[in-house]
């Protein structure tokens, strides 16, 4: 057990896949939005790469151990303390009964993840130990962590002592840097053909503000006005008023959805479906700069084919194993 | 329009629309859950989720167990293996639902938007004047006289667009611009040509002409009917609403905050669309009830 001395601004219970299967009747997937470094931190404890772990956003928890266990903490640089004296990042390490694990706030990247060897063990909802706060769905009563609670957590399987001391290759884990300006790919569609040649060449040469308004649901961003085509402009009445208005369809997670003016990364928590168009979509092995990006940074889009998209995701993949792990 | 040939564009990395038209119109839309009904009982290796909605298919696919190409190529073969529109049926459950119409709840949240965001006209009002309504009663008439055809689920879980089977029931309104903050649980909302359900106390934008007392999605599963998934509806099912008298309503929510609610479906029917076509031949569409 782990007891939630401080919550942290919204620490979560999230897991791999996520929640799948539900998807049609609007539960999205859920899950760590920097899985790359969440799968990176259950490898380190000897955990399943998806297993059940903490996603700490913006100002990490601080929390109790009630008995000895192994963890790691990757991703977002939240200046972890053990017993107030400083704790390793990218490295699994024990913690002993009693012992207080504090996550401060975010000095680099915004999202940590905390991996604990035997993994969190609340009850799967749909399948799925993964927390969809909005509905309260999933991980501790459906909700983020609050003060006060125990958080479950399973025995390890093969005894975790022995994973304590590892550490993740530096050129494998997902170069933070602390720059403001982010290069994030995208790749065209599904509504491309909505917008004109104009509306593309603007959309990938202006720089594009991330809005504080932005969490699990979508990254809200401001940027200058976007142009159409006439399937925009020249459609049947039952699709809506605004360009952007399109008859209600599924949005894919990751999709740059624009709402009237105003484009909208849909991520992990996002609605399955709506009314506006999506003209590009941020591909999976890009999620994690978003995950670890902060309001106020500036974010330029590059488009990319979905061959290279597709590419980097393997390249992600490969990453995420053993092979990706040493002894310190 | 419905495509010859089904449209694929990509969602980034893991997702592809597969577009059959582009317009609002129940054949389009029984076409669309023909199709998910076929790609879900293929099992086709690494295809991991599908949404229908009201003209697309989203389709969620792992590319390490199927490329992009072969994902278009499975479901055109799919689709055009589906055969003639008229010769198609689904199972289709039928739903009712009491509902109470210009209830004193929507009043309030109506009133508190007023106050709060902008004047405008009462929703049932704009419905009756919009569609060329006598008044209320007529409203409450028209909008009961119908099936509703379940066209697609999300944007909240268990969040359901209804289509009306019966032309005589067509209703339109405008959405709420700027949309509502906050929206009763329950409540039953006009906008476009669809209708809708409020799974939760959630933002909205449809017209709010009355309230059900009785759960469409249950996140703690206390409701027998909720033992199997959190969300009542799936796509191609049938709702019917039937009006309420306050003290009605008041008895059914009594039910549902003891737990033992019992929701009215009947699971023996199926949907024939040529049935329902030669039906719609035989009616004077320009007529309300």
């Amino acid at each position: 057990m782990l007891e939630v001395i401080k919550p942290g601004l919204e620490t979560s219970v999230q897991d791999l896949p996520g929640r799948i299967g539900y998807w049609e009747q609007g539960f999205p997937f859920s899950g760590p939005m920097d899985f790359w470094s969440f799968q990176l931190a259950n490898l380190l404890v000897g955990n399943a790469p998806g297993g059940a772990g903490l996603e700490c956003q913006f100002s990490g928890p601080t929390l109790r151990f009630q008995r000895d266990a192994v963890v790691a903490v990757t991703g977002a640089d939240m200046a972890p303390e053990l017993d107030g004296m400083p704790a390793p990042m990218w490295r699994s390490f024990t913690v002993r009964a009693g012992q207080t694990l504090a996550l401060g706030f975010a000095r680099l990247g915004a999202r940590s993840y905390l991996a604990i060897a035997g993994g969190i063990d609340t009850p799967p909802v749909l399948g799925s130990r993964a927390t969809f706060h909005q509905a309260g769905i999933g991980g501790m009563e459906g909700h983020a962590l609050k003060k006060g609670q125990a958080v479950p957590v399973a025995e390890s399987a093969d005894g975790a002592e022995g994973r304590a001391g590892r550490q993740v290759i530096a050129a494998r884990r997902p170069p933070l840097t602390g720059e403001k300006n982010w290069q994030i790919e995208v790749v065209p569609g599904p509504n491309d053909d909505w917008i004109d040649e104009a509306g593309h060449a603007r959309f990938l040469s202006s720089d594009w503000l991330l809005q504080a308004r932005s969490n699990r649901t979508g990254f809200r961003l401001t940027g200058p006005d976007w142009t159409f085509t006439k399937l925009a402009t020249d459609k049947g009445p039952e699709h809506g008023e605004h360009p952007s208005n399109i008859l209600d369809h599924g949005y894919p997670v990751g999709t740059i959805n624009l709402c009237g003016q105003t484009p909208i990364i849909l991520v992990n928590d996002a609605p399955s479906t709506g009314g506006f168009i999506n003209p590009y979509t941020v591909p999976s092995a890009v999620f994690w700069k978003l995950a670890q990006s902060k309001p106020n940074d500036v974010y330029r889009f590059k488009s990319i084919t979905l061959e290279a998209a597709q590419d980097m995701r393997r390249e992600i993949n490969r990453i995420c194993t053993e092979e990706s792990i040493e002894a310190v | 329009m419905i495509f010859e040939e089904p449209k694929f564009n990509p969602g980034g990395d893991r997702f592809i629309e597969m577009e059959l038209g582009d317009e609002m119109s129940f054949d389009l839309n029984f076409l669309v859950h023909s199709v998910s009904g076929l790609i879900r009982e293929s099992r086709t290796k690494g295809i991991i989720e599908i949404v229908p909605e009201l003209t697309s298919i989203m389709i969620s696919y792992d590319f390490e167990q199927i490329g992009y190409g072969d994902v278009v190529q499975e479901m055109t073969a799919l689709f055009h293996a589906l055969g003639p529109l008229d010769d198609l049926e689904l199972d289709s459950r039928m739903f009712y639902l009491p509902i109470h119409y210009f209830d004193e709840w929507t009043r309030g949240c109506y009133e508190d938007y007023c106050a709060k965001i902008s004047e405008k006209e009462w929703d049932p009002q704009v419905l009756v004047r919009l569609n060329g309504l006598s008044g209320l009663d007529q409203l409450a008439q028209v909008h009961s006289g119908t099936d509703y055809w379940v066209a697609a689920l999300g944007f909240y879980p268990g969040l359901v667009s209804l289509m009306p089977l019966d032309p005589r029931c067509r209703l339109t309104a405008p959405k709420y611009n700027p949309p509502r903050t906050w929206t009763h649980k329950g409540t039953i909302g006009v906008g476009g040509a669809l209708c809708s359900i409020y799974p939760d106390e959630t933002p909205g934008g449809y017209q709010m002409i009355a309230r059900t007392p009785v759960p469409i999605w249950d996140p703690a599963q206390r409701l027998a009917a909720f033992k199997q998934s959190l969300a009542l509806f799936r796509p191609g099912d049938r709702v019917r609403f039937i009006p309420a008298t306050r003290d009605e309503y008041d008895y059914v929510a009594r039910q549902v905050e003891a737990g033992d609610y019992l929701h009215n479906v009947a699971e023996y029917q199926r949907f024939s669309i040529r049935n329902y076509h030669a039906w719609l031949a035989t009616i004077d569409e320009s007529v309300r009830f």
